[in-house]
């Protein structure tokens, strides 16, 4: 028998301390959806969708009800695009990110993921056709998420294809100036992308995978947070050192991992779908008290982006990963600590306070996950500017054998300091300024390849 | 041979020794113990138990050599015995499915447990286990409970928010798989 007091805890942490399961993803293989036309193609893979999702909302919703855990997000992942619909045209990709788009909203999900490419080694005529497709799709579809993974450590880096991107989601955002730029919100640059993440917008059906998979992110900065304070509260800071409180955070992730295992085990049963991986990852939302930016101030800088916050953010990241990966039978997609700037409150608030600054955010990311995520900066920042941002948070994933990306959005016609809202799990933000704006073009525009690193001589 | 089946329930303030006195006893009887639970709440000891004896034994004999059990400066356990139909015996097993646990908090008061227990009994919920404590005039009850004979958990949640603001007491219900996924080492099947 459980003991009372722990149920009190954990009663405590379900209705107080925001634990959610934050995403149940369904991936799926579409390869085998190829039809000799546009119109062929599209129709089989919406009946691919319909015939493997149709069941996903309802049985996350009578699950959540029956467990009394919400779940958040029901999205699907699919094979990336560029893979299924090879030899079409710009018009063609168009299309099947409506195909797609459509198929989400009959079966109820809030997104699907994976109208995507893989670019590490070079452009091919279907990922050129697919980038080229991106902002009219993105602006015409509510529920298609795009990513392109533009390198890898094995493979290095290919800078003609960021070049490509920096124009993109320049274009990404002005075409869509009515909700601030929001289409770039939808897409995202990886180095190292995943096969199994289950988060948007970078969440894909890799090749490899099987034909259908459920993966799960679980939540959990809130939980996190008051934990920390409870310790705090009890022990008294003075008689706790950072290992205490790694320790705790340790055992909190576990818990908040076991939910999500738990959940995520019982709707792969109940659709008869094989359960792939829980991502670990402390993803927040904009909600008060859910907030990655609140556990670094309790962690003990009083500014986010103070001395110090890269290494709290790096004690959050591998704390949470020790904690969920005993947790969970396998931990896989993302897995860290995110910092999405609009999406968490405390780390707008930085930004608005000018405490957290684009340099800072990407010392951050070299040692969590997942980049530089759901920034907004000045409009009139240039392409190649955009691009030379890519590029450095990219080289920091290839290095350091990691995960990293990149989701900007150009703001249309704002400025630093301006304010721009997103709405929902989006969030909101002061717009970041990007010093050093326009001083990077030489650079971009040598284009080529970033060579993959050596793996001896680690330095 | 033919045994007799009876339930036990010895009550005492609690000392060293009173488990081995009363095992010792039903030993002598050529009692066998099968299910036994015990607990002791503020100095206060209590136990059930479930013995077979030899067929001629009869209940005033298991009641005389129980409270014949002496220690010093301890008065005689006050005990229970009542002979048991076969019937009775049948273990209900629970679907793991239907197991739930409510917990209940709010101020201390007179009627707390009456009320909670009274809006189980009315919707069909069955209470397996149950503990409460006090603090700080902070009451708690934790609450096993068995949902088998509900219609839907769907309807109990709505009837349980009514009733909590009805009687200023916070209710919550969850499943009992959640607790024992973030506190077992074990996942439940």
């Amino acid at each position: 028998m459980i003991r009372s007091d722990q149920i009190l805890d954990t009663v405590a942490m379900i209705q107080k301390e925001n634990l959610d399961v934050r995403a149940v993803t369904l991936g799926l293989d579409l390869l085998d959806c190829r039809g000799a036309t546009v119109h062929e193609t599209c129709s089989r893979i919406q009946a691919k969708i319909r015939r493997f999702g149709a069941g996903l909302v309802p049985t996350c919703q009578a699950l959540a009800e029956k467990y009394c855990i919400p779940v958040i997000n029901k999205r699907m992942a699919v094979t990336p695009i560029a893979h299924v619909c090879a030899g079409f045209d710009r018009a063609g990709f168009i299309a099947v990110a409506h195909a797609l788009n459509d198929a989400a909203s009959e079966i109820g999900i809030d997104f699907i993921g994976g109208f995507s490419a893989n670019v590490e080694g070079g452009l091919t005529p279907a990922s050129r056709a697919l980038i080229a497709a991106m902002p009219t799709a993105l602006v015409a579809t509510q529920k298609v998420c795009a990513s392109i993974n533009v390198g890898s450590t094995r493979y290095g880096i290919n800078m003609d294809a960021i070049v490509l991107l920096g124009q993109t989601i320049k274009a990404l955002a002005e075409a869509s100036p009515d909700t601030g730029g929001f289409a770039a919100a939808k897409f995202v640059i990886f180095t190292n992308q995943p096969n199994d993440n289950p988060f948007m917008a970078g969440a894909i059906h890799g090749l490899g995978q099987p034909e259908a998979v459920i993966n799960v992110g679980v939540s959990g900065p809130g939980v996190i947070a008051r934990a920390l304070e409870r310790r705090l509260e009890q022990a008294g800071a003075t008689q706790l050192g950072l290992h205490d409180l790694a320790d705790e955070i340790k055992r909190a992730a576990f818990r908040v991992t076991r939910a999500g295992e738990l959940m995520g085990k019982r709707v792969a049963e109940a659709l008869n779908i094989p359960f792939g991986v829980v991502d670990v990852s402390l993803a927040p939302t904009p909600a008060v008290g859910d907030s990655v930016g609140e556990i670094l101030k309790i962690l003990g800088v009083d500014a986010i982006g103070a001395p110090g916050s890269t290494a709290i953010v790096a004690l959050l990241n591998d704390a949470v990963k020790k904690g969920g990966s005993f947790a969970s039978q396998s931990v896989g997609g993302l897995s860290g600590a995110f910092i999405p700037v609009c999406e968490d409150r405390e780390l707008a608030n930085a930004v608005r306070d000018g405490s957290l600054v684009l340099e800072k955010l990407e010392a951050m990311t070299s040692v969590c996950s997942v980049g530089l995520d759901m920034i907004a900066i000045p409009g009139s920042v240039d392409a190649a500017t955009i691009a030379a941002i890519i590029a450095d948070e990219m080289v920091i994933g290839m290095i350091n054998n990691k995960t990293t990306a990149v989701r900007l959005i150009p703001v249309p016609g704002k400025e630093a300091g301006d304010f721009v809202a997103f709405g929902g799990l989006f969030g909101e933000s002061a717009i970041l300024p990007v010093r050093n704006a326009g001083q990077s073009a030489r650079f971009v525009n040598f284009g080529g390849r970033i060579p993959a690193p050596i793996h001896s001589l680690r330095n | 041979m033919a045994t007799n089946q009876f339930v036990i329930s010895i009550m005492s303030s609690d000392r060293v020794g009173i488990v081995s006195d009363v095992a010792s006893q039903i030993s002598a009887l050529q009692g066998d113990i099968a299910d036994l639970s015990q607990t002791v709440l503020r100095g206060y000891f209590t136990m059930i138990l479930m013995a077979t004896f030899p067929e001629a034994t009869t209940t005033a004999a298991i009641k005389a050599q129980l409270t014949a059990i002496s220690a010093p400066d301890a008065p005689a356990l006050e005990v229970t015995v009542l002979p048991v139909g076969a019937s009775a015996l049948r273990e209900e097993a629970v679907a793991p499915e239907n197991i739930y646990i409510l917990t209940a908090s709010g101020g201390d008061r007179i009627g707390f447990v009456a009320t909670v227990a009274s809006f189980c009994a009315k919707n069909a919920i069955n209470i397996r286990d149950l503990a409460t404590s006090v603090s700080a005039g902070q009451y708690s009850m934790v609450l096993q409970v068995d949902l088998s004979r509900c219609a839907s958990v769907r309807s109990i949640q709505r009837e349980l928010k009514l009733f909590a603001q009805q009687h200023e007491i916070q209710l919550v219900l969850q499943h009992n798989d959640i607790f024992q996924a973030i506190h077992e080492i074990n996942m439940p099947g």
